[in-house]
């Protein structure tokens, strides 16, 4: 594949080969449409060769060294190889390189010659946009608090018109439903945690109501009235 | 597990901002361009083919238009040391020879561009140069009767080669004149035979030498000197063919002392020299019938005479005179161009520029060479000579013409680098493609769209005038709430994603809400001015510029640099001023000033506005090149050029000019490359008035820095300072580093070839002190640094050649550096204001990391905000021809080498990482290519988060970006919606709970 090309003007005879490879089509880059135009560089430039319709390329005049083997393409993604070009050797040595590590390594083994390029990724350019969806907002938990506390507000009399009316006595001894009004009108998210916890304690705290006193001052005062009430 | 941290790198340097698909084509835009066509030698002027139009360019790409809308139907864009030579098309194919002495062959498919074959026929280094450079380049295909398909290539003026549709080669023929006393440049076949004709050097004149070479094998039938006395030069003489059956009869022509002399040739080359007696003829050439046996012939007195060769008869004589073909003051000289109508029979095309008329003649010969007949008719088209220069090449549909005018395609090229096709007498489309060459171009903002309109005498009217006034003006208002309204409701406002062009036409140059809308006035050697609005990529104007004095003699304005004098702020309105080089063809240079309305493209200077616009009239500011170019920090923006002498000329020259700059003086520190003999050196210069010496301020020098021997100056990049937000920066650990804000910065790039070396220097102007020097390996010997300095960060790349060393490894290479006073944290030498003079400017500290990059770059640029708070990120154009950037987190000289510490996570440190990240997320560009970038422009918009990137190259591109994120605009996933809805909700609930609490209040107060 490759022809020591001899240069008869100079005294001495420079070796050099024509590397040579292709691309292998895959489902990513089916063909060359899809590839478009193409080169495969040598050192970032210093050489090169285009890729033509069938896949193939060729680099000509390549004198011995070591270069590091890459694809300019648009679109896709390849693999950078290693080559090795020898003055004693009539094929150049194709070693795989990772973008990144230490060129001479000496655990690397060989690929096969001619050379073979696989499209790795083709470039996504985009990010989605993230769209507006009702489902999703109401997905979210602020919104779901904000739900649940309406609910719980227009419930809320019929639930304690059929409470027990023993129980209703205890609460409003407490005062507790109608802080808990005021709280969420007033914003105060303490009175929701209370509310939702409200359920558990009427019966925990029956039996010590007496002794409970409210966190503030305008609770016992409401308690107060509730008693005056009775 | 190095895949997924840069995954997670690029994530995090991603969110902030991102491109979405909705967004192609109404954030950014892309014009595609071929470049002028090359327009010199037939082999590469362009040419028609069908419904294509095919030409190479001096942006060295060979494209295919479509002739019908002037699109790009495929272009191929060559390196710069491969340049196009010659180019050919036969049925489906194009075939081009390109690189020092036609060294690759590649073929493409006519329709699609794709890439058929690519073939080295001789090294790029054995490649021999000719004047001019295609000469002794030629490219042939034939198909034999066994429909195989063979190329033959006339390479390097001695080689011959034929290669088969496979690209192999079958035989090589060469000179065995090695020392190139014969230069041959023609190439003929038959289908036997392959004639090479040229010219051998002899005494004082050029004698013609043929050789025949047999095609099946290449071996060499005869070789045989034709006694002539040619004068001239290689232009003089004329190979044609006439096809006689199934062969091919050929004809040498040439011009002996005014005598037209032909010899038809033979395989064994045994013929008769014949002379056409009578007529004195003054040149000869080919018009693109070469091949059907018609040649052109001008006569002494001007007039130009078509000549036919008669294969049958073996036969020369001129079968039509354009009598008055002699340029005049009437008319300019002719461009004459021919071709075979759909029927075979030749046409021939003149056209020529008439003063008489106005207007631009086209003249169509239609010859019938059966019947021995021809005939001419013609007819006048309207060309813009205004505003497109003058006509310089002339292609010719000649299968579109056909009895009546109506359908001829005529393929213009002008001086001013537009294609135009013309059918009959209307312009069917231009391509403006100076565009490719641009060399300088500027941002200037819009100015406000005007809401009201001002009344002028409020304070004098009466009541009833108010009232009036005021009732007119209300006429608005239920279209305004309408709008309010449709507003609220939809959210339809200006978003940053939404395009900033003007929906309707008519209210022309205003800005959008943002700032995204700008002009961009663009400059090119074609002598043309651009404005471009930036919001789709339309030219709003162009301006030719005038050739003043140099008009008679001819020449070219190059320019070299552009300045926003007046912006929109200003009453006058934004206003640029050009400077450009001027280059007579009678070799002066002078420097010639253009100032131009940045929104029409009017000349600011001309008095009179009402006159007809002609080219721009420049003003000779400096009789000689310019070497320094700066513009004053006034307000007046007074630009001040130094002349070879070192003269500093001012513009506008006014008193008050004078008095600002010389207030100005004493700061004005310059750094100017010095050439002794063997040594570069960069001198800094500061400007003293000596009227003994001149009536200027001239520079005298103040300090030198001398380079190493040999060590070549590239560039003198002065620093990209935009307003700094912030003079420090905060480390987790509470301390501060503080930038070295040091206004006097510059960059300077150089090569050393002895040591194969490139030298990056960061100079202090005033005292010239190095503050920062590194030397990187050529590669090659070649010094391709691209380097950028903004603020106290520098950021420069590179090809590292070096391998050999342990962990190495040959690739590209990203430096980012950063320079911070003093020698540590809280260590502050206030350098912003600190005095050149002080011992403190050199003690600074520089943080320095290393970084790879998979593909080289062409240009590289910082993104610049209005009040620089935004971080910037680094756009880059690189190899793969698309525009990229890269993360100022990315590119952090600071980045921990270990797992970052929470110091350091509050700093938004990332964990250094060697490869920088190859992310197509990253890459502005996306879909579009963008080739040869040479330069990256980018401008603040009025949103604090964004900047504008304007790119120009072969191709021009335009987006804006937002380093840092949208943060000063609601971001692009706000859901107005959900705020309506969320609001909505809580009113209704607010209304049903009233009453229910309120009767719940008045129970509680009964009980």
């Amino acid at each position: 594949m490759s022809s020591p090309a001899f240069d008869a003007l100079l005294p001495f005879i420079i070796i050099a080969v024509e590397l040579h490879g292709y691309i292998q089509w895959n489902n990513l880059c089916p063909d060359y449409g899809a590839l478009a135009s193409a080169k495969v560089l040598l050192d970032g430039g210093k050489m090169s060769g285009r890729v033509t319709r069938n896949g193939n390329f060729s680099i000509p005049d390549v004198p011995p060294g070591t270069y590091v083997l890459s694809v300019l393409s648009h679109d896709y993604s390849f693999d950078h190889v290693r080559i090795d070009v020898s003055p004693s050797e009539p094929l150049p040595e194709v070693r795989p390189y990772i973008f990144g590590t230490p060129l001479l390594t000496t655990t690397s083994f060989s690929l096969p010659y001619p050379i073979m390029l696989t499209p790795r990724h083709k470039n996504r350019y985009f990010s989605p946009r993230e769209s507006f969806n009702l489902l999703g907002m109401f997905q979210s938990p602020m919104m779901m608090i904000m739900a649940l506390t309406g609910v719980m507000m227009l419930a809320m009399p019929y639930i304690m018109k059929q409470l027990d009316p023993e129980t209703l006595d205890g609460l409003k001894g407490q005062g507790k439903i109608a802080s808990i009004e005021k709280s969420i009108q007033s914003g105060d998210p303490r009175g929701l945690s209370a509310l939702l916890s409200a359920g558990e304690e009427t019966k925990a705290s029956t039996p010590v109501a007496k002794s409970n006193t409210g966190p503030s001052t305008l609770q016992q005062r409401k308690g107060g009235k509730g008693n005056k009430r009775r | 597990m190095r895949c997924l941290r840069q995954l997670f790198l690029v994530s995090l340097a991603v969110t902030a901002w991102a491109l979405h698909e909705s967004d192609v084509g109404v954030v950014d835009w892309n014009t595609k361009l071929i470049g002028v066509p090359l327009h010199g030698s037939p082999h590469t002027a362009p040419k028609f083919y069908g419904d294509y139009v095919l030409t190479a360019t001096s942006n060295n790409v060979l494209a295919a238009l479509n002739a019908t809308d002037g699109s790009i139907v495929w272009r191929s864009i060559y390196d710069a040391e491969d340049p196009i030579m010659a180019f050919s098309q036969h049925d489906d194919s194009v075939s081009s020879l390109s690189g020092p002495g036609g060294s690759t062959l590649r073929t493409y498919d006519l329709q699609t561009g794709h890439l058929i074959l690519e073939k080295q026929l001789h090294s790029q280094v054995d490649g021999r140069l000719h004047e001019p450079q295609n000469l002794g380049i030629s490219l042939l295909r034939s198909t034999d009767s066994s429909n195989s398909t063979a190329y033959f290539a006339l390479t390097n003026g001695d080689s011959v080669t034929r290669i088969n549709e496979a690209g192999e080669t079958l035989w090589t023929w060469n000179s065995p004149d090695q020392a190139s006393l014969v230069l041959y440049s023609h190439i003929i076949m038959d289908p036997s035979t392959v004639y090479v004709v040229g010219l051998a050097k002899s005494f004082a004149s050029y004698t013609l030498h043929v050789t025949t070479l047999l095609a099946t094998t290449g071996e060499v039938i005869a070789s045989v000197n034709i006694p002539a006395n040619i004068i001239g030069g290689p232009s003089n003489f004329v190979a044609v063919s006439s096809p006689t059956g199934s062969a091919t009869t050929v004809c040498v022509n040439w011009l002996e002392d005014g005598a037209l002399k032909a010899a038809v040739l033979t395989p064994d080359l045994k013929g008769q020299v014949m002379a056409l007696p009578g007529v004195k003829y003054d040149r000869i050439g080919d018009f693109g019938l070469s091949t059907n046996g018609q040649f052109l012939a001008i006569k002494k007195g001007g007039a130009a005479h078509v000549m036919h060769f008669d294969a049958h008869a073996s036969s020369l004589r001129p079968i039509w005179e354009f009598g008055d073909a002699a340029p005049s003051q009437a008319q300019s000289d002719s461009h004459f161009v021919g071709g075979l109508s759909q029927d075979g029979q030749p046409r021939v095309a003149r056209v020529y520029w008439s003063n008489a008329h106005n207007q631009a003649i086209h003249q169509t010969l239609h010859i019938n060479l059966s019947e021995g007949k021809a005939s001419a008719s013609g007819f006048a088209f309207p060309f813009q000579t205004l505003d497109h220069g003058v006509i310089q090449h002339v292609a010719f549909d000649s299968a579109s013409s056909g009895e009546t005018h109506e359908n001829t395609r005529t393929l213009l090229t002008t001086t001013t680098g537009s294609i135009q096709l013309w059918q009959h007498d209307k312009m069917q489309w231009v391509r403006e493609e100076a565009l490719a060459s641009i060399q300088v171009a500027e941002f200037v903002e819009l100015p406000e769209k005007k809401v009201t309109t001002p009344h002028a005498a409020v304070d004098e009217e009466g009541y009833f005038e108010r009232l009036q006034r005021q009732l007119s003006d209300a006429k608005n208002l239920p279209q305004y709430l309408a709008n309010f309204a449709r507003r609220f409701a939809t959210g339809s406002y200006a978003t940053v994603t939404a395009s900033a062009a003007s929906s309707s036409d008519e209210d022309a140059l205003t800005r959008d809400a943002f700032g995204f809308r700008q002009i961009i006035v663009a400059a090119t050697p074609y002598g043309k001015i651009f404005g471009i609005d930036s919001s789709n990529g339309r030219v709003l104007w162009s301006r030719v510029l005038g050739l003043g004095w140099a008009a008679k003699v001819g020449g070219i304005i190059i320019p070299t640099k552009m300045f926003v004098t007046r912006t929109v702020s200003d009453p006058e309105g934004p206003q640029i001023v050009l400077v450009t080089q001027r280059r007579a063809d009678n070799s002066l240079v002078d420097t010639v000033l253009f100032h131009v309305n940045a929104l029409t493209g009017d000349d600011v200077r001309e008095e009179n506005p009402s006159l007809p616009r002609v080219a721009l009239q420049g003003l000779d500011a400096i009789m000689g090149p310019l070497v320094d170019v700066f513009v004053l920090p006034n307000e007046n923006r007074t630009i001040v050029m130094l002349d070879e002498y070192l003269q500093a000329r001012l513009y506008p020259d006014t008193p008050s000019a004078q008095a600002e700059f010389e207030s100005f003086v004493p700061f004005i520190h310059l750094a100017l490359r010095a050439d002794v003999p063997g040594q570069r050196q960069i001198l800094g210069h500061q400007l003293a008035l000596n009227l003994e010496l001149s009536q200027f301020y001239v520079a005298y020098p103040t300090w030198t820095l001398s380079l190493l021997p040999k060590e070549e100056i590239h560039a003198i990049i002065p620093n990209t300072r935009g307003p700094v937000a912030s003079i420090g920066k905060v480390l987790g650990n509470r301390m501060t580093l503080y930038k070295y804000l040091n206004p006097h910065l510059t960059l300077v790039l150089t090569s050393s070839p002895p040591s194969s070396t490139c030298g990056i220097y960061v100079l202090d102007v005033v005292k010239g002190s190095v503050i920062y020097h590194a030397s990187v390996p050529a590669a090659d010997g070649v010094c391709d640094i691209q380097a950028t300095l903004t603020e106290n960060w520098l950021v420069y790349h590179y090809f590292d050649t070096e391998f050999s060393g342990t962990g190495q490894s040959k690739g590209y290479r990203v430096i980012s550096v950063e320079f911070y006073e003093g020698g540590g944290p809280d260590d502050k030498t206030k350098s912003p204001e600190l005095s050149s003079y002080s011992n403190k400017t050199l003690h600074i500290s520089a943080y320095e990391q290393a970084f790879i990059m998979p593909h080289g770059i062409t240009a590289i640029s910082p993104t610049s905000t209005k009040f620089g708070v935004s971080t910037k990120d680094i756009i880059v154009a690189n190899q793969r021809n698309s525009i990229q950037s890269i993360p100022r987190r990315l590119l952090n000289p600071r980045r921990p080498k270990h797992k970052p510490t929470s110091e350091e996570q509050e700093e938004m440190l990332v964990q250094y990482d060697a490869v920088l990240p190859d992310d197509a997320r990253l890459v502005l560009s996306h879909n579009y290519e963008v080739a040869n970038v040479r330069r990256i422009v980018t401008s603040p918009s009025l949103l604090e988060s964004t900047s504008l990137i304007f790119v120009y190259g072969l191709d021009l591109f335009f987006t804006r970006i937002s380093p840092s994120g949208t943060f000063d605009v609601l971001s692009e996933n706000f859901n107005k919606v959900q705020l309506v809805l969320t609001v909505a909700g809580l009113g209704i609930a607010i209304m049903v709970t009233k009453p229910m609490v309120r009767r719940k209040r008045l129970r509680e107060r009964w009980y």
